[in-house]
């Protein structure tokens, strides 16, 4: 009898913490599958794992400060991004060289700070590769607001940011506030990012910015079609990798992006 | 309508334009010329207020380009250089030529009839209506430029400026685009500004020439120009222009690069 409770309580905590990682993924999976078109049609791809190993450096410094919240990570990244944003703009190197820049520093930035750390035994390999178990509860409702409100940038400055991207000289001259916006940009991707780590994890999560319209745009030649298969795609995966991952046992986010890829595959067949 | 004075652009301590000023009245079509690195781009990006000069003064009917951006009042209509365009998007020609309604929420709208129509019509008058619903990437580049002549009109400006339409465009085509310029400028009173390479049929059809290279050498009517010893002026002494017939009014239809000869 006892025991049976127990399994049966065991049981429905598992089911809450799938659903948790299902609707948290799937939270931030939708607004990253719009990102998406516009990283992937602006060539700079590379955004996605500059920000998400730069949040490896504000992890490792909220460890040594004993804090482990969302809140050093999430400033790191916003910070690299401004920077890499400021460098590109006004320094004249190019995104990808800038990224690469912030990347590797930041990455040897949280290792140097990890070393000074005696006795640290926290998650590398989760941080690294994902950990569903690190997605609670309390996680939902700022993932909740975060996808409201990026919801409500790109929505409303789509028009611009698609003028951007087609050239931007011509938003420009119609008034668009072209550096303004490039900024805002850069610090919903952060966020964004920054919350789909600890689900996916610094390794994975570009392909949460790159697959999805690159599966889009082998199945549709309209952007509302790439963007809609892009987003119904990362649906499909987040859902169906935390839940193949529960019963493969397998690694949640490493299971997700595996999902994504056959997608891919199996849209470039469709395709050809 | 336009009157630029004493523009100069110093960038990196090296003069990209020096002194230059001219008037373009309402209506005029007006063909700027010259060799690349004349700094052609810089004064158009200059004459739309991409670019502020560091001496000098430009005015739009007495007010300042960046005047015209802030109200967003769509008196200029832009064609950037085509190597600068995103062609790789996933659009529509309709989506190109509707791309600078600035909306918010576009995403989730569609586009009004009235707006459909407009572009369509735009459309027509480049003679690529017939192509309304493909995608930008599957044409060629002159299709391509075509598209853009149209969206530049969508909001029916006061001021075209054009860098380098005729880029990819074959020569049946380029002549037709000179031509509806020509018909933008005497039937609707649209003032057009374009960068050209083509310094040959584009004389039939502009009221003016500006030759650049970094100061500018001439503006004024085609027939005015002494072509030999503008072009030898702004395009050094290497190259050797060829000059067909005299009832051609100065026409030019070719010029020689004999620099590999000397």
């Amino acid at each position: 009898m006892g025991k049976s409770v127990i399994t049966a309580f065991l049981v429905l905590e598992m089911t809450e913490i799938l659903i948790n990682a299902t609707l948290i993924g799937i939270l931030i999976a939708i607004p990253l599958s719009f990102l998406s078109y516009f990283v992937v049609m602006r060539k700079m791809t590379f955004a996605g794992v500059g920000i998400a190993h730069a949040s490896f450096g504000g992890i490792a410094l909220g460890f040594l400060l004993g804090c482990e919240s969302f809140i050093f990570p999430l400033v790191f990244c916003v910070v690299s991004s401004l920077f890499i944003g400021f460098l590109y703009k006004k320094g004249g190197f190019s995104e990808d060289s800038v990224i690469d820049v912030v990347f590797v520093f930041s990455m040897a930035f949280g290792i140097f700070i990890l070393s000074l750390s005696n006795g640290y035994s926290g998650n590398v390999l989760g941080l690294l590769f994902g950990d569903i178990l690190s997605v609670n509860k309390d996680y939902i409702v700022p993932v909740i607001g975060i996808f409201l409100l990026s919801m409500f940038f790109i929505s409303y400055f789509f028009s611009h940011l698609n003028l951007i991207t087609y050239n931007e000289d011509l938003a420009r001259i119609n008034g668009v506030r072209v550096d303004l916006l490039y900024y805002f940009f850069w610090i919903v991707l952060s966020v964004l990012i920054v919350f789909s780590i600890r689900l996916i994890g610094i390794v994975l999560v570009n392909a949460f910015l790159v697959l999805p319209t690159l599966v889009g745009l082998n199945v549709s030649k309209n952007f509302k079609g790439v963007i809609g298969v892009g987003i119904l795609s990362s649906i499909i995966s987040v859902a169906g990798g935390v839940i193949l991952s529960y019963y493969v046992n397998t690694p949640t986010g490493a299971t997700i992006v595996l999902l994504f890829f056959a997608f891919w595959i199996l849209s470039f067949i469709f395709k050809i | 309508m336009i009157r630029a004075q004493n523009i100069t652009l110093v960038r990196n301590n090296k003069k990209i334009l020096e002194d230059v000023g001219f008037d373009v009245k309402k209506g005029e079509f007006v063909a700027i010329i010259g060799p690349n690195g004349a700094g052609k781009t810089t004064l158009v990006k200059i004459v739309i207020g991409l670019l502020k000069p560091t001496d000098g003064t430009i005015k739009i009917n007495g007010v300042e380009p960046e005047e015209f951006i802030k109200k967003r009042n769509g008196v200029i209509g832009y064609l950037p250089q085509k190597a600068i365009v995103n062609w790789s998007m996933p659009l529509k020609v309709l989506d190109v030529v509707l791309i600078e309604k600035l909306s918010p929420f576009s995403f989730f709208r569609k586009y009004s009839k009235e707006d459909v129509e407009r572009a369509e019509y735009w459309l027509e008058v480049f003679g690529i209506k017939n192509r309304v619903n493909a995608y930008i990437r599957d044409l060629s580049g002159g299709e391509q430029q075509r598209v853009s002549l149209a969206r530049c009109m969508f909001n029916e400006p006061e001021i075209l400026v054009l860098d380098e339409p005729n880029t990819a465009v074959d020569a049946v085509y380029n002549v037709k685009i000179y031509e509806t310029l020509r018909k933008l400028c005497d039937n609707r009173d649209i003032t057009v500004i374009m960068v050209t390479h083509d310094i040959g049929a584009v004389t039939m059809y502009v009221d003016k020439v500006m030759c650049l290279n970094i100061k500018l050498h001439c503006h004024s009517s085609p027939s005015a120009i002494n072509y030999s010893e503008m072009l030898k002026r702004v395009y050094g002494n290497n190259i050797n222009i060829v000059i067909h017939g005299e009832k051609c009014n100065n026409c030019i239809f070719g010029v020689r690069d004999d620099r590999n000869t000397h």
